[in-house]
């Protein structure tokens, strides 16, 4: 993520991408001379392109939770991404053996509960605000949220 | 100690109390509305929690929320900061049943001080010294008359659900009381539906004179001296400074020893503020604040012990650092309060800081979350910052204050800065001639 040279050899980051995979590492990170590369991984990145979160700083909580979403552009997931209305762990199964409430490509109704958010021992379902069809999970089951971190993108 | 603590707070004091974590090695967890996304609290904590959108209620004030975000980051202790929800109760004691500390008093302690009669009558209990006036409602004229004269002219009468200046009217001498009275209930009635209403004893010109306590909940109390906070406006304190410049060393000892035992007795743990009153060389218990106050780096300066550390150090069963005869008063602090406000009309100026100096050098201290760049939301206090600055005395103090005042920048909005380089150059402050009633005085003179 961090480039610190323009004219990047390409063929660096290749070899580093190919020994991550390789190894089932999440992240290397490469220091020669000026130039400093890292390479990594996000857990759910293979279906989903994240929404901007709004403005994360360094070391929030977002940025520390190593299944978390990377922010990176895409302004028109935004507008259908459902955000968190509360601070709490999200669940996306009522129980740790059912089956998960919506699942990418399921038509949903207005009013459907999307996940679960335990606050305070509490188990709040997050219905969903429209109809529409759930294109991405942004987040991991059992992934701390904060207030308006995007949890579901329904289009 | 503590391993992890949240910080329920934003601006300076979430950055002040931020900084005693890490020098103490405590984790920090801060949480934050949606508008101070880009804080400086929130920058330099190890954890950020984004609770809620940016009215109070809705995040610095949603207790749920923040129970909520301690769970998730498991922090083991909560810091309130001032204001907020420092003084509540419930959220004390909702803290303590989710095993989460809460650094401050109990939930107890905070609602006997809350509450306006029970404060007093706790305090005159504990041998603090209070206004004199009747103990109960006043209906009948003669019997007023009878408490007046006891406790001696002028007397205020005062509305038992007021607030907010209603239903209070003054009597200078006897031959005022009687439309006093009839005034104060109807005005009590018509404002409260209760014309209940109660007489005390009219300061005219009393100075407010506050005591810094601790107790450390094990029933041992220290004070460190008393702060003068006499010039305020519309009841906001602006200027603040320690030693008191009436106050004499014997006077100071000997409200401080009442305090110091009257916390003790209590059993009161943590910080706390007694208020005072001060006219004719006695003082008048108004109300004790539960919690850190905003003027504490005033103490901090003449005393050199960070009271957040202490408030941590109490709050994790760990007492005291210090006893009442390590705490020695050196020198003479005072501390500005910056607003981002019009220094002669006082109306908010909120907007975006284009620059930001602050000054420096010896004895110079500034607390502040605010930056070049930095918006300034709408939402909130228009505190951004507070200078304080010490001297070996009253002199050399003022002499410095001057001259920092002169190197304070903030450009892009308006701030009360110019109001303190008024002040600093006023022949009643330079001598120490001023009470509660002072600046508002010397406003409407400006006008």
């Amino acid at each position: 993520m961090s480039i610190k040279k323009n004219g990047v050899d390409q063929q660096l980051i290749r070899d580093l991408a190919g020994i991550l995979n390789d190894t089932n590492l999440t992240e290397i990170e490469v220091e020669l001379g000026d130039l400093k590369v890292r390479v990594s991984r996000q857990a759910q990145a293979v279906h989903t392109v994240a929404a901007p979160l709004p403005a994360i700083a360094a070391g929030s909580l977002a940025a520390a939770q190593p299944g978390a979403v990377a922010p990176a552009a895409g302004a028109d997931l935004s507008k259908n991404a459902i955000p968190s209305p509360m601070v709490g762990t999200a669940y996306l199964a009522p129980s740790p053996d059912a089956k998960p409430f919506v699942e990418i490509g399921q038509k949903v109704k207005e009013g459907q509960t999307l996940l679960i958010i335990e606050a305070m021992k509490t188990m709040n379902q997050i219905p969903s605000p429209r109809a529409g069809t759930v294109t991405a999970v942004l987040i991991e089951d059992a992934q701390p949220v904060e207030y308006g971190m995007p949890l579901v993108v329904i289009e | 100690m503590f391993q992890k603590i949240l910080i329920a707070n934003r601006g300076e004091i979430a950055l002040r109390v931020l900084r005693a974590c890490k020098e103490l090695g405590i984790q920090t967890v801060v949480v934050h509305s949606t508008a101070d996304s880009d804080a400086m609290h929130v920058r330099l904590a190890d954890e950020s929690v984004c609770i809620g959108p940016p009215p109070s209620r809705e995040s610095y004030l949603n207790i749920h929320q923040i129970v909520a975000a301690c769970e998730i980051t498991g922090a083991d202790a909560v810091h309130p900061g001032y204001g907020f929800l420092s003084e509540n109760a419930k959220f004390a004691d909702i803290l303590a049943a989710h095993n989460i500390t809460f650094i401050g008093p109990s939930g107890d302690h905070i609602r006997i001080m809350g509450d306006k009669i029970e404060a007093k009558r706790t305090a005159k209990r504990l041998g603090i010294p209070v206004v004199p006036g009747s103990d109960g409602a006043i209906s009948e004229e003669k019997e007023a008359k009878r408490v007046a004269a006891e406790i001696g002219y002028p007397v205020i009468i005062k509305a038992s659900a007021g607030g907010g200046g209603r239903g209070m009217k003054v009597a200078l001498t006897e031959a005022d009381l009687e439309v006093a009275l009839q005034t104060a209930k109807s005005e009590a009635g018509a404002a409260f539906g209760d014309d209940a209403v109660y007489i005390e004893k009219y300061l005219q010109k009393p100075r407010h004179i506050e005591v810094q306590v601790f107790g450390d909940g094990a029933g041992h109390g220290v004070h460190f001296g008393e702060r003068d906070c006499s010039l305020q406006r519309r009841h906001q304190k602006v200027w603040e400074e320690a030693n008191s410049p009436a106050l004499n060393a014997e006077e100071r000892s000997r409200i401080g020893g009442i305090c110091a035992t009257a916390i003790a007795d209590l059993g009161y743990s943590g910080a706390g503020t007694i208020e005072f009153l001060y006219e004719n060389g006695e003082f008048y218990f108004i109300e004790m604040n539960t919690r850190l106050q905003v003027e504490h780096p005033v103490t901090e300066a003449i005393t050199g012990i960070d009271l957040v550390h202490e408030q941590i150090r109490v709050a994790s069963g760990g007492g005291l650092s210090v006893r009442q005869e390590d705490i020695k008063f050196n020198g003479h602090a005072i501390e500005c309060r910056i607003n981002a406000e019009d220094p002669r009309t006082f109306t908010p100026s909120p907007g975006t800081i284009t620059h930001f100096h602050t000054p420096g050098g010896l004895g110079i201290r500034v607390d502040s979350g605010v930056y070049s760049g930095y918006k300034i939301p709408p939402y909130y206090d228009s505190l951004i910052g507070k200078l304080i600055v010490h001297g070996r005395n009253r002199v050399e103090c003022m002499m410095r204050l001057r001259r920092a005042l002169d190197e304070f920048v903030v450009d892009g909005i308006k701030t009360t800065l110019p109001l303190f380089r008024d002040l600093v150059g006023n022949p009643d402050i330079a001598n120490g001639d001023y009470d509660i009633h002072w600046l508002e005085e010397y406003l409407a003179k400006g006008e």
